[in-house]
């Protein structure tokens, strides 16, 4: 049984390509997930890698930076490759047009058909889902939602980035690009795994309830009956004309059983503040502050490796967030040798998801 | 008949979690990123029907 890792710098698809195609030459891949920068062609990178592992389920996303095995990357391609005897059985389907109306029964029929049980039915210590969205499509957590109520299955993954230009974000399969969709992956693999879902922050003690909202546009417009930039600025003790400036330090979460889902703010818009995951009217949001990232992401993965008893591959679904922080507080080296011991696929992602969309945090998957 | 969405929440948590305690704190999840906390709801809740709206699609999808 094995999962092995590969990645490439090359210049072009075809040499890239062909870099991991000599990289997982003797294993028998029953699935291959793969992150590549928007430097490689959306369209060719997703048909060369289709057409370079003919009976695998290959899937994957564009990126604002990638994740390998010690190392964060910029302007590469790295892909994760599963044999037979790690992933027992893989559906891959694709929904499209998010924007217009997000409909799932015909990709969960599909999962039916395939694995021959009810979506309703299947256990989540057996079924593991992946997702990878467009994330500039602005639906995440609609679509979370949906998938939600369809089964009790988790799905976790990524918002596909686009190299912080924030234009245009692709997912990969069928050979083919992707944007206004999401890849929906049902993976049956043959070791336990585990879901991580970690965040560095902390509560304030500052509560904001969400008290008018624009969910659609993921608009807040008041907090506690006040407008919402005002009530945010006097929760932080600061001047409206300050509050941007403090966003990437002090997002909101929503926080269930311990476990904050942050919510991270835009930008201001009148009196209103935009966040990149919507909240609903009644929400109650905590004001957060930054912790350290380094100790919060290696104590998790310290818990999983003590939860599963060992750890064979990781899949890293990382806010790009994080990674501007990293790079800021000169610690981009220190997160790369976090997973320098274990194979590891990840990327800088848009938004992140496990049974939620959220910010700021970085979703895993970790087989035992 | 004020009540309702609580014993919504109940038949929904029953039925999808078969009493498997992780599942049931899964859906909890999933129900409080509605803007549903079942903690808030009690027998003499009103019955507002945007939350109920909701419940209705989540049930649609219960084990049958």
């Amino acid at each position: 049984m094995s999962i092995s890792i590969a990645s490439s710098g090359e210049a072009t698809v075809e040499q890239a390509v062909q870099d991991l195609f000599g990289a997982f030459s003797s294993v028998s891949i029953e699935m291959l997930v793969y992150f590549a920068s928007t430097r490689f062609d959306p369209e060719e990178i997703s048909a060369r890698m289709h057409a370079a592992f003919p009976g695998a389920a290959v899937f994957g996303c564009s990126t604002a930076g990638e994740i390998v095995s010690g190392s964060l990357l910029k302007g590469s391609v790295v892909a994760m490759a599963f044999d037979r005897e790690s992933m027992l059985d893989v559906k891959v389907d694709v929904v499209t047009n998010l924007k217009r109306k997000i409909n799932l029964s015909e990709s969960f029929r599909s999962f039916e058909q395939h694995f021959g049980e009810a979506a309703n039915e299947m256990k989540p210590s057996q079924y593991l889902g992946i997702i990878l969205i467009d994330g500039m499509c602005g639906v995440e957590e609609k679509v979370m939602d949906a998938i939600g109520d369809k089964t009790n299955v988790i799905f976790i993954g990524g918002s596909a980035a686009d190299d912080l230009r924030f234009r245009k974000t692709h997912v990969y399969a069928n050979g083919r690009s992707y944007s206004d969709a999401a890849v929906l992956a049902l993976l049956k693999p043959a070791a336990t795994f585990d879901l991580v879902k970690t965040q560095s922050v902390r509560e304030m003690g500052a509560e904001l309830v969400v008290t008018k909202a624009n969910e659609g546009k993921r608009e807040i417009i008041e907090f506690n009956n006040k407008p919402a930039s005002i009530a945010y600025a006097e929760a932080l003790g600061v001047p409206v004309h300050e509050l941007a400036a403090c966003f990437p330090s002090h997002p909101l979460g929503l926080v269930i059983d311990g476990e904050p889902y942050i919510r991270s703010p835009t930008h201001i818009s009148g009196d209103s503040v935009l966040f990149q995951c919507s909240s609903v009217k009644g929400m109650p949001l905590s004001l957060l502050e930054l912790t350290n990232l380094i100790d919060d992401t290696r104590d998790a993965l310290e818990r999983s490796k003590a939860r599963l008893g060992g750890i064979s591959g990781v899949i890293v679904f990382n806010c790009a967030h994080r990674a501007l922080e990293l790079e800021y507080k000169k610690l981009t080296r220190a997160y790369g040798e976090l997973f320098a011991d274990v194979p590891t696929i990840g990327f800088n992602s848009y938004g992140e998801q496990c049974i939620g969309h959220m910010n700021q945090t970085a979703t895993m998957i970790v087989f035992r | 008949m004020p009540g309702k969405i609580k014993l919504m929440i109940e038949k929904i948590l029953s039925e999808r979690s078969k009493g498997n305690e992780l599942v049931e704190k899964i859906i909890r999840t999933k129900l409080i990123l509605k803007g549903i906390d079942p903690a808030r709801y009690t027998e003499s809740s009103d019955d507002d029907p945007v939350i109920i709206g909701k419940l209705e699609k989540m049930m649609q999808d219960l084990p049958r």
